[in-house]
């Protein structure tokens, strides 16, 4: 009777442990950096100028220079938590505001890459560029102007 | 849009012009190839109109709507848009959009609605030249993009009062910021022609269109002026007519002919968008000395964002701001024979007076967001004409009563691709 109790009780331990590195992993999932290249010289970025940025509203940095957008690819799930986290915006909203911004001539989404390595590649070669990635994918070829809660 | 064939030819030519440019900045770079993208845009749907007097529709440039021809019209927001974009450089770009929707002449034949070169000058300057839409109103240049909007339809009474939607000519946009608001804006120069019913167009000269947007975080504010020198050849036998009858007759000409007459447009709207809702509101004022007359027009829309659903309130309304009749000839004094010609032309004024769109409608509505290209609609409008006018129905039967609420029900689904 004790052992069942003591296995049970194992039982709810290894759960909560289990729920625990289940919200972590989320949390890591959901850990989202924007960012530039080691060689620019931005370092921090505001919210709502990186949103101007990937909305196609703003072609610079603050500072001047200029900056280009890459997005990951179309139903990466980091891409959605990125845009409803930055500018409020679900799947159907960025494609009405894109479909808008495209049918009026204003301007065209910015280009897209495969997964945070790939944005994180693409970021280090070239100061203009400007990503997000997961944390985790973090290294020295890039810097973190932003950290996306 | 307003020519088909001289559109397309300025399209081909743009376009044309487009590819050399390309070409030529190929050469000279050898950097990233031109490249050309394909997308597009469309609605299929249906309204029915509980008025069988009139037609219920969504522009002023359609040959029939729902109701009076038909009770169930799927010309009213139907539509398919076609648009080439090409990227020659950083620096030069072209776009040709075509629309196929029902035109006046009662047929789909895809009309040029967008043609233009783009010189990016700096990443805040751009400079265009070719057809390009008119500046006018929030939702005005993307109002045939039903996916865009939650509505089926932007409210028809803010859009009864100037026959362009778009010119040829150019124009400059400038993104500036204040702080953190971010602002464009727009200058816009040339002319518009447009073909109406009958063979025959409406001319704009001198068409000068300034706009601003200003956009805050979720707040988003757009003010903008059109004005032309228009003339048509509408309504030109009644004014001959007129003139016939000596001053009196040709003071009336002047009062009301479209010819080289001022109009403008002037509007102001804003929304506020945070994603889990939207409230969204315009105000417009047209003028002229002319039958167009003056209106001003308000609407006010809000809706909330639950999941895939966004159901929605619309209310909407247009007024004369001026005069809608006119005594006309005075008739004291005159031969019988002539007293009855004069009457008859005095009626005739005032039947074209009575077009001055005077509405007031309500709708709810319901958009479901079936997948990230795709949306359903169901829409109510309650729509009221008023006050004599036949408000911006069309295509009337001498049974319409102006004060009598049409109901109109619509289903669409728009998509992107």
């Amino acid at each position: 009777m004790d052992r069942f109790k003591s296995m049970r009780r194992a039982g709810v331990r290894s759960l909560a442990a289990a729920c625990l590195l289940a919200l972590a992993a989320h949390a890591m999932a959901a850990d989202l950096v924007v960012i530039v290249s080691a060689k620019s010289p931005v370092t921090a970025l505001r919210p709502d100028q990186v949103a101007a940025i990937f909305l196609g509203q703003s072609a610079r940095f603050p500072d001047g220079s200029e900056a280009v957008p890459l997005d990951q690819r179309l139903g990466a799930p980091l891409r959605d938590v990125f845009y409803q986290r930055v500018a409020s915006k679900t799947p159907p909203l960025l494609k009405a505001w894109w479909s808008k911004m495209v049918f009026t001539g204003r301007g065209q989404p910015p280009a897209e890459v495969a997964d945070s390595a790939a944005v994180r590649r693409r970021v280090a070669e070239n100061p203009d560029l400007v990503g997000y990635i997961d944390r985790s994918a973090l290294d020295a070829s890039v810097r973190a102007v932003l950290t996306v809660q | 849009m307003q020519h088909p064939i001289r559109g397309h030819r300025l399209a081909v030519s743009l376009f044309a012009l487009g590819l050399t440019l390309a070409g030529a900045a190929h050469a000279q770079s050898q950097a990233t190839p031109p490249a050309l993208s394909v997308s597009g845009f469309g609605t299929v749907g249906v309204a029915h109109s509980s008025e069988t007097h009139a037609d219920f529709t969504s522009s002023v440039l359609k040959n029939s709507g729902a109701g009076g021809t038909r009770r169930w019209s799927a010309d009213v927001d139907s539509r398919l848009g076609l648009q080439l974009d090409l990227a020659v450089n950083k620096r030069w770009s072209a776009v040709l959009q075509l629309v196929s929707e029902q035109g006046l002449d009662n047929t789909y034949r895809p009309r040029v609605e967008w043609a233009n070169v783009k010189y990016q000058a700096t990443p805040e300057l751009a400079l265009r030249l070719g057809r390009i839409a008119l500046p006018m109103f929030l939702t005005a240049e993307y109002r045939k993009v039903g996916y865009v909007y939650p509505w089926v339809r932007p409210p028809v009474e803010g859009y009864g009062a100037l026959p362009f939607t778009s010119g040829d000519g150019i124009d400059a946009n400038l993104r500036w910021n204040l702080g953190r608001v971010r602002n464009g804006a727009q200058v816009f120069y040339g002319h518009a022609d447009e073909k109406l019913a009958y063979g025959m167009h409406a001319y704009g000269r001198k068409v000068l269109g300034l706009a601003n947007a200003s956009d805050l975080g979720a707040l988003s504010v757009r003010a903008s002026l059109i004005a032309t020198e228009a003339s048509t050849p509408l309504a030109g036998e009644l004014f001959e007519a007129f003139d016939a009858f000596g001053p009196a007759g040709a003071a009336l000409t002047r009062a009301y002919a479209i010819d080289h007459k001022r109009i403008s447009v002037a509007s102001i709207g804003a929304s506020y968008d945070p994603g889990d809702w939207f409230l969204m509101g315009e105000a417009s004022r047209t003028h002229s000395r002319s039958l167009l007359g003056a209106t001003r027009s308000f609407y006010a829309s809000a809706g909330w964002r639950h999941g895939v659903l966004t159901p929605y309130l619309t209310w909407s309304r247009v007024r004369a701001a001026g005069a809608t009749s006119d005594p006309g000839l005075p008739l004291a004094g005159l031969p019988p024979a002539l007293a009855g010609q004069a009457a008859a032309l005095n009626a005739g004024l005032n039947g074209l007076l009575a077009t001055i769109p005077q509405q007031t409608s309500a709708s709810a509505g319901l958009r479901w967001d079936l997948a990230t290209n795709t949306a359903l609609k169901l829409q109510y409008d309650r729509v009221s004409p008023e006050s004599g006018s036949r408000g911006t129905l069309i295509n009337l039967t001498p049974g319409f009563e102006s004060g009598r609420t049409a109901h109109v029900v619509s289903v669409a689904v728009d998509f992107v691709y």
